[in-house]
């Protein structure tokens, strides 16, 4: 029989030496020959997802996962796996009641999930397009090639599929109004820039699977009518980079891409683009801008880039995701997509799961699935089961959601009905011990910086939103702040030029929607709640909770903490910074906050 | 076609935008950043207007909003008032020294916010970028916007003196807010952290520009064009 080794090569596993790991087993077994009746082949994938555990490896057709593997394992791995065809117990995961599991579907990180566009990535080797032709692959391009470009359309919007870079937007409506336009060229264009930070699922896919998107874009220049187009991809995405260029050149080679692709007498050129790095050159007429050469600033439109775009052409933008979903909706059918999802938003969604809970990192969920689901489920809960406080969905300008609303169902307009947005799919859990206002602040900062900073609206009204929240963290907030807050916010929305400015308030507003008390705390009652905002907080030991344990001493970076073994334990107030490593130290809960009333 | 602006109807074709059909009725919407030969800026957003669209209502920048159909438009709709006066009282903090914002603000009735921080003391700069595309549209490109977000301000490439910059003064010149420093003084002009010789008509002794200027426009009589 065949084995063969899937050792993960995304990103987060190399830096955890996965390369070492995939180079030991290929010579081990080279030396080895393994057993007379097994042959070997390692594989090297792209990203599993789930990096925290990495590196990752895989046997199949055993169907056996390993978490954590050391360069140490590889032998072991060899001897009890692919020779004896057993599993290696120690590497294999501990679901939530603490038993081993073997198959990667039973992990209860993965096991709801539904794999569309990530269905490849972790299976197939990404710089091998025969790995990609025995999944499926092109198949979808094939049919397009004998459909009209009418009936491409209609199959896309058959499937419902929305564009996943952030608006939600119908990708066959913005198709259906660039192939309207009668141009000698046009272009479409991959948005693979993915500037929020924390956000990965692009990457994933474009390192992972770059022919799923090459194939994508390809039935996009055939639907819209475009015989040209490029991949805008960060240039910090260097593996992503090489993938993509390498999987054009390959593709090319084969004939799916090039002068007369799959022999149909069709030219589909595709070229790779580098970004600078700016979260606004995500924004598409920014990224249009930054295509041809110029700063990369968002312009008014109308005129929408699908009328008139890179150099003047009709230009469709979609993002990876979206893309890498539309192999499988021509190959398998419009229909068959839509059965999946909500009555608006169809199929699945990648979502980058990170913050406070236990299990993080990129999950594909049907839509609808509710935020619990994936926070309780996947995610198996908070860390250290604390309370759990809010969610941050959809990026820095996406919004944060209250316990109270935990049930509801992920989709496009469910999200944005609450104030917050689907975004492109960041999810950043939080605890109790995370202050909204800071979040706030932080987000305002980030946008602060990252906006193209050419309308008065987004520049000077982050610049003052981030003076203000600054000041209230700081225990300098106003009677009035939260009414200005909201007022520039409420302006902002209407008044900015692009998407980015019209909801850069988000975190500011939704924070003030749902977690006002928290506001008011400091500015009223100079206190931050969560114990985060160093001028507003004091700490404590409770003396009936500690058992002198002496970890928070320990944890203390300036000495403040003393006390004796088995005895209550004291804190300095004039030595204390308020940094909080005294509470995060303790296990028995026994460190509370309170205010600064003093200051 | 016809639309309302404030209850007037207003005869307009397809595809104008709403500053211009404004103006030519005798409607006045406050600009800072257009410029009719540099149009599509849309940075500044003083000038606001909401749009009423059957059901829906939008405020919008009015310098870029290509008419499509028959639409009924408020130049000081209470949300208009509003808002614009938050856009004018940043820009207040913005440009806390010049002039212009000033007078705009106290004329469409800006909220005073004693909460807001100015920015820089004294600066008068609004980002509006005209400068900039005043200096492209000549084919110089001496001044760049630098920086991005907050930081973003205008000024030569890396803050050196410009090769490219001919002292013209057309940057000045379209600086809604007079905010470049331009100085001519015995014969030199002061622009941008460079210096050039002013060149004057040898008939009437009328400013014809630098010298640079000359070289660059091709002309090498020093007369001016009225003599
Ligand atoms: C500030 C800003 C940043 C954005 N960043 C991204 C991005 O990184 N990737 C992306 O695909 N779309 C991004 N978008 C959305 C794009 O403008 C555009 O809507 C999208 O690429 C269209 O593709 P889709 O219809 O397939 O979603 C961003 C939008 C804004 C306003
Ligand atoms: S809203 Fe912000 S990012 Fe968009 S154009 Fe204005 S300044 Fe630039
Ligand atoms: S003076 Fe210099 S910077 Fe200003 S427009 Fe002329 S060439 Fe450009
Ligand atoms: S210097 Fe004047 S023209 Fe240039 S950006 Fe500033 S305000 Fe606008
Ligand atoms: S005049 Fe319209 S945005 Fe400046």
């Amino acid at each position: 029989m065949t084995r063969t080794v899937l050792v993960c090569c995304g990103t987060g596993c190399l830096a955890n030496g996965s390369k070492a790991i995939a180079d030991k087993f290929e010579a081990l077994i080279a030396e080895k020959k393994a057993d007379a009746r097994t042959e070997c082949f390692v594989k090297r994938t792209g990203c599993n997802g789930f990096c925290e555990n990495g590196p990752l490896v895989k046997i199949m057709p055993d169907d056996i996962i390993y978490y954590k593997v050391k360069l140490s394992d590889v032998e072991e791995i060899i001897d009890t796996t692919l020779i004896g065809g057993k599993p290696v117990e120690r590497l294999l995961y501990k679901d939530d009641k603490g038993r081993p599991v073997t198959k990667q579907e039973e992990n209860p990180f993965y096991a709801p999930q539904l794999k569309t566009a990530l269905r490849n990535i972790g299976f197939i080797d990404p710089l091998k397009v025969e790995d990609y032709l025995a999944a499926g692959g092109y198949e979808g391009l094939k049919k397009a090639l004998t459909m009209t470009q009418d009936e491409i359309i209609e199959e896309v919007k058959q499937s419902g599929l929305r564009g996943r870079g952030g608006a939600g937007f119908p990708t066959w409506r913005k198709w259906q109004t660039a192939r309207e336009q009668n141009a000698e060229v046009k272009y479409v264009g991959c948005n693979g820039d993915e500037g929020d930070p924390g956000a990965f699922m692009d990457r994933s896919v474009l390192e992972g699977d770059p022919h799923t998107v090459l194939e994508g874009l390809a039935i996009a220049a055939l639907a819209v009518g475009a015989e040209e187009g490029f991949l805008y991809i960060r240039d910090e995405y260097a593996l992503a980079v090489k993938n993509v260029t390498a999987a054009i050149k390959d593709a090319e080679a084969h004939g799916f891409l090039g002068d007369n692709v799959m022999g149909s007498g069709r030219k589909i050129k595709f070229s790779v683009v580098r970004g600078g790095g700016a979260f606004v050159c995500g924004e598409e007429t920014a990224l249009i801008a930054s295509v041809e050469g110029k700063v990369g600033e968002p312009k008014p439109r109308p005129p929408f880039p699908a009328i008139k775009g890179a150099f003047g052409a009709p230009t469709t933008i979609n993002n990876v995701e979206t893309l890498a979903n539309l192999p499988v909706i021509l190959r398998d059918g419009g229909k068959k997509f839509a059965s999946v999802g909500t009555e608006g938003s169809k199929g699945t969604k990648v979502f980058a799961l990170v913050g406070k809970v236990k299990r993080t990192g990129l999950v594909e969920i049907p839509m609808g699935v509710t935020l619990r689901h994936l926070i309780y489920d996947i995610g198996g809960g908070i860390q250290g089961d604390r309370p759990f406080k809010a969610v941050q969905t959809g990026g820095p300008s996406g919004g944060c959601i209250p316990e109270n609303m935990l049930d509801l169902p992920v989709d496009f307009d469910t999200l944005k009905a609450k104030g917050a947005m689907m975004g492109s799919g960041g999810m950043i859990v939080m605890d109790d011990r995370s202050c909204m206002v800071e979040v706030a602040r932080y987000y305002i900062e980030f946008l602060a910086e990252e906006s193209c900073g050419k309308c008065t609206p987004c520049r000077e009204g982050l610049r003052q939103m981030l003076g203000i929240l600054t000041d209230i963290c700081e225990g300098r907030g106003k009677k009035g702040d939260i009414e200005l807050l909201e007022s520039i916010g409420e302006m902002m929305q209407d008044a900015c030029l692009c998407a980015l400015g019209k909801t850069a308030a988000n975190p500011v507003l939704t924070t003030i929607k749902y977690f006002r008390d928290e506001y008011e705390a400091h500015i009223s009652g100079h206190r931050c709640p969560a114990g985060v905002c160093t001028a507003l907080t004091s700490f404590k030991v409770e003396a009936d909770k500690c058992k002198g344990c002496t970890m928070c001493a320990k944890a203390c970076p300036v000495g403040a903490v003393s006390g004796e073994v088995k005895k209550p334990h004291k804190i300095d107030p004039a030595k204390c910074i308020a940094c909080g490593s005294c509470r995060e130290a303790c296990r028995f809960g026994a460190i509370a906050t309170e205010g600064r009333k003093g200051k | 076609m016809i639309i309302t602006i404030d209850g007037k109807a207003c005869e307009c074709e397809k595809g104008e935008f709403l500053l211009q059909v404004a103006k030519r009725n005798g409607i006045d919407i406050p600009t800072l950043c257009h410029h009719d030969g540099l149009p599509g800026q849309a940075a500044c957003r003083v000038c606001l207007v909401e749009v009423k669209d059957g059901g829906r209502s939008q405020v919008t920048a009015s310098c870029v909003f290509p008419v499509d159909h028959e639409i009924e438009v408020s130049t000081n709709s209470r949300k208009v008032k509003e808002e614009r006066g938050m856009v004018l009282a940043l820009l207040r903090m913005r440009a806390p020294g010049s002039e212009v914002i000033a007078n705009m603000c106290e004329a469409y009735g800006a909220p005073k916010i004693g909460r807001l921080k100015p920015v820089v003391d004294g600066d008068k700069c609004i980002l509006c970028g005209l400068c900039k595309r005043a200096c492209a549209s000549l084919g110089n490109g001496a001044i760049e916007t630098l920086m991005r977000g907050t930081q973003k301000y205008v000024g030569t490439p890396y803050d050196q003196p410009s090769a490219d910059c001919i002292g013209c003064g057309s940057c000045a010149e379209v600086c809604p807010t007079g905010a470049i420093e331009m100085k001519d003084e015995k014969g030199v002009r002061t622009i941008w952290g460079s210096e050039f010789r002013l060149v004057y008509c040898r008939e009437c002794g009328k400013l014809i520009g630098t010298e640079e200027y000359m070289k660059a426009a091709g002309n090498t009589d020093d007369l001016c064009d009225d003599c």
